[in-house]
């Protein structure tokens, strides 16, 4: 915190409560007062901006909690940092994992002012070069097309990050794009400005996407999913240096990392995270079957024949103990080129549950449905019932279609779903004739207990997908594009449900 | 209250919780915002043994509530003493009016006091003890609120009852499943993690004072080990590496070797798994490596599948 110098407002609120109250003020109290009245850099001020932050990176912090934080602050030394620390983190983060996220930010945040300008300085300089690029490459490209149409060049627009892709793209790479501009010019079309717009912003974007896949594989994830910015910088920088480390221990980046862009080094870890979480799950979902005697409605019958020695007089009473049965499983899993490798971890997963359910049925579909229940029965381990299953599915790899799947589904296999199934499935939503399948997803609702979409599109991209709209009407939708996502949907829906 | 920091934290120490600065700021911020303490954390890491030693600390009961599936108000706040309710009908049937016996009833004479009702009614401040929470289910977890926030409870027959002295509330949990934001919000919060190699070695100083310090240190260096390094069903907790210190105290061991090991290991890997993880020569090899390069004497020690000698652990 940096202590302003005394202003000439000051000096008249000094000059009126001498006169109203004829109190004289110290000077370093004019300076506290001068520095709260402004309301910043202040300690209420400072410890907001950070619970501002801490909501940004997805610790739910509520107001309650602030004061609760403020009035810890005031029980404590201000000037041990550990203390300091230990008191807002007690208030302010209510789990493991927020106080993981609680003290990266505040080591981010509560720093000191030369800090602070080293990394203004450095945020400045990223930027310049940051501007500098995307300048270079808007050039670029505009040089292939000055003389080609005068107003051809104001027709191009191409985003700040299309422009960055541009500047990071091999040297090869551009020169290969620019001569497909050349080419473009040697075949004129009637509107030349929206078809290269078209033409640049798809490959930018391919490649967009294609640099980040390699960066999280060799990297891990860059951005915390739920890292929102504020838009203010000094805030901004520390909820983007939080994210950038938030997953890097092996354990937790394999379970916040998109599972499609796993590396094959991974998998055995991936393996071992997969049945450590399922084998837990399954033994809590077994003690609630246990731990079914819980008094529901008095049993008049055997409340009669206790009491007959006390003369009819209901002394003691019993109680109907609550049964509860164990459910089946039913999966379907959409095994199309997008969505192969999400359904083997996720196959592994609920397989993972099997001694805490009656039954596992699962399905793979992708044009049409198939039965792989019986790859599972061969007493294999997982892996050599995955690979059977890979090397004699017709399903694994071709394009979607839910519709004809479910139709298939219903003819062939519609006697295996009671009101005791739990429906698995388990899609990006991408499919065609999605209004067909809506329709049939809504007779197999009707049949079975639950209907639980998982899906690995990630939340942020659902608005722009009409079809799940539809489906979300009849299925209860989880995200499930990350083992933590996955393993939040089944513990919370199904663990909470038994 | 009227204990400061430093005195929170020595009065701990006393009393055998080992305790480092920041544990002892959130149990000292519960204690003066009187605010409940939730604790969380693996099994055996010392949750439970707080709110023992606050109990110790303050010279108070401690009123243990412990939480499982299907617990209600009837067995966490009170009952009416249903029997005896049917016994004074029947001996007043003839001789009451109707509306005097009904009233008689419901009086604090037919209450049967549950932990939670207790600890609110006491003329002493008492530690409440709210153990493993994360085992009751949610319409409970939203009944404890009143008593959390106002500490209050409402019983429909009596009214509101307010606490005569503010308990010291420890809820614990092991993270069987998430609790509400609501029952978060309200409690000052505490994760207990294990504990490092030197915080180790002072608990078993406390706890297992007759093993000598270099048993002491060994055995907390191969905990440490197995935490890190091995993939276990069930990581051992701070109380199986007291009774592993112990088993091995009573088999006159000094030191850690193959041998003393796998005597002894029951007592502190209880999965048939988790100890043949142990046990795998290449793993009991890696664990004397690091026993050895951590400074500590060689001694005897002896090591399956060491095939250079023990200097080669020193390498």
């Amino acid at each position: 915190m940096t202590v302003p110098a005394v202003s000439t407002d000051m000096k008249a609120i000094k000059n009126k409560t001498r006169g109203v109250f004829n109190l004289e003020i110290d000077h370093m109290t004019g300076i506290v007062a001068e520095v709260e009245g402004s309301g910043i850099d202040t300690l209420e001020y400072n410890v907001t901006r950070f619970v501002h932050v801490l909501r940004h990176l997805g610790v739910r912090v509520s107001l309650a909690e602030t004061m609760d934080a403020m009035a810890a602050l005031a029980r404590v030394d201000l000037l041990s940092r550990g203390q300091f620390r230990g008191a807002l983190r007690s208030c302010l983060a209510k789990s493991n994992r927020e106080a993981g996220i609680f003290n990266q930010a505040f080591d981010l945040f509560f720093t000191t002012p030369e800090e602070k300008l080293k990394r203004q300085r450095l945020r400045r300089e990223m930027r310049e070069e940051r501007e500098k690029l995307i300048s270079g490459a808007q050039q670029d490209l505009m040089g292939v097309m000055e003389d080609w149409q005068e107003e051809l060049p104001e027709k191009i627009i191409l985003t700040d990050m299309q422009l960055e892709t541009y500047s990071l793209l091999p040297e090869e790479e551009k020169e290969r794009m620019k001569e497909i501009l050349e080419r473009m010019k040697a075949n004129p079309v009637n509107n030349p400005g929206e078809l290269i717009n078209r033409v640049l912003q798809s490959s930018l974007n391919y490649w967009r996407y294609y640099m980040m896949k390699n960066l999280n594989e060799k990297e891990g994830p860059r951005i915390a999913p739920e890292a929102e910015l504020t838009g203010d910088e000094e805030m901004d920088e520390v909820i983007q240096g939080v994210a950038a480390e938030l997953y890097h221990t092996p354990g937790d980046r394999i379970m916040h990392q998109d599972m499609e862009s796993l590396a094959d080094g991974d998998l055995p870890r991936v393996t071992a995270i997969i049945n450590h979480i399922s084998s837990q799950l399954a033994l809590g979902m077994s003690r609630r079957y246990k731990r079914s005697s819980r008094p529901v409605a008095v049993d008049i019958r055997r409340t009669v024949r206790r009491n007959i020695k006390y003369g009819g007089i209901p002394l003691e009473l019993k109680f109907r103990s609550r049964r509860k049965k164990r459910p089946n499983f039913l999966l379907i899993c959409d095994v199309s080129a997008s969505m192969a490798r999400y359904a083997r971890f996720v196959l592994q997963f609920i397989y993972g549950l099997g001694s805490a359910v009656k039954e596992i049925e699962s399905f793979i579909f992708s044009e049409n449905l198939e039965r792989i229940t019986p790859f599972f029965r061969q007493n294999k381990n997982f892996t050599g019932s995955m690979t059977e299953i890979v090397n004699s599915s017709k399903q694994w790899g071709k394009s979607t279609n839910l519709y004809q799947s479910l139709k298939s589904f219903k003819q062939l296999y519609g006697d295996k779903v009671n009101r005791e199934t739990i429906v698995f499935v388990v899609s990006d939503t991408k499919t065609i004739a999605p209004v067909e399948a809506a329709r049939q997803l809504e007779n197999l609702r009707r049949k079975c207990g639950e209907l639980i979409w998982l899906n690995t599109l990630p939340l942020s991209e659902w608005e722009k997908q009409p079809q799940i709209g539809a489906f979300r009407k009849t299925a209860a939708m989880y995200p499930c594009n990350t083992l933590s996502q996955l393993e939040k949907a089944v513990r919370r829906h199904v663990l909470g449900r038994v | 209250m009227n204990l400061s920091l430093i005195d929170l934290k020595k009065s701990m120490e006393r009393e055998g919780y080992i305790s480092e600065d920041d544990l002892a700021v959130t149990v000292y911020l519960a204690l003066t915002l009187q605010k409940p303490l939730l604790v969380e954390g693996a099994p055996g890491v010392g949750k439970t043994e707080i709110a023992k030693v606050l109990g110790r600390v303050f010279d108070t009961e401690v009123i243990r509530l412990q939480c499982y599936e299907g617990l209600d108000e009837n067995k966490a706040l009170y009952e009416w003493n249903y029997q005896k309710q049917l016994l004074k009908i029947q001996i007043m049937k003839d001789a009451c009016d109707r509306d005097d016996i009904e009233k008689d009833l419901f009086d604090e004479e037919y209450l049967l006091e549950r932990p939670l009702l207790k600890a609110i009614r006491t003329e002493k401040t008492v530690v409440l003890l709210i153990d493993e929470v994360d085992k009751v289910d949610e319409p409970f977890e939203a009944f404890l609120f009143e008593l959390l926030s106002d500490f209050q409870v409402s019983i429909p027959e009596l009214g509101t009852l307010t606490a005569r002295k503010i308990p010291i509330v420890v809820l614990t949990s092991n993270g069987d499943r998430d609790l509400s934001d609501g029952l978060k919000r309200r409690c000052v919060y505490l994760y207990i993690d294990y504990p490092d190699i030197e915080k180790e070695v002072r608990i078993l100083q406390i706890k297992v004072p007759e093993a000598g310090e270099r048993l002491r240190r060994e055995v907390a260096a191969a905990v440490n080990f197995i935490r890190a390094n091995l993939d276990l069903r069930k990581q051992p907790s701070i109380a199986e590496s007291i009774d592993w210190a112990r088993a091995l105290m009573a088999l006159d061991a000094e030191f850690l070797g193959a041998d003393s090991i796998s005597r002894t290991v029951n007592t502190l890997l209880k999965n048939r798994d988790d100890r043949m993880q142990l046990m795998n020569g290449n793993v009991l090899h890696q664990l004397m490596h690091k026993l050895n390069s951590t400074g500590l004497e060689e001694g005897d020690r002896d090591c399956p599948g060491c095939k250079h000698g023990h200097e080669g652990h020193k390498k």
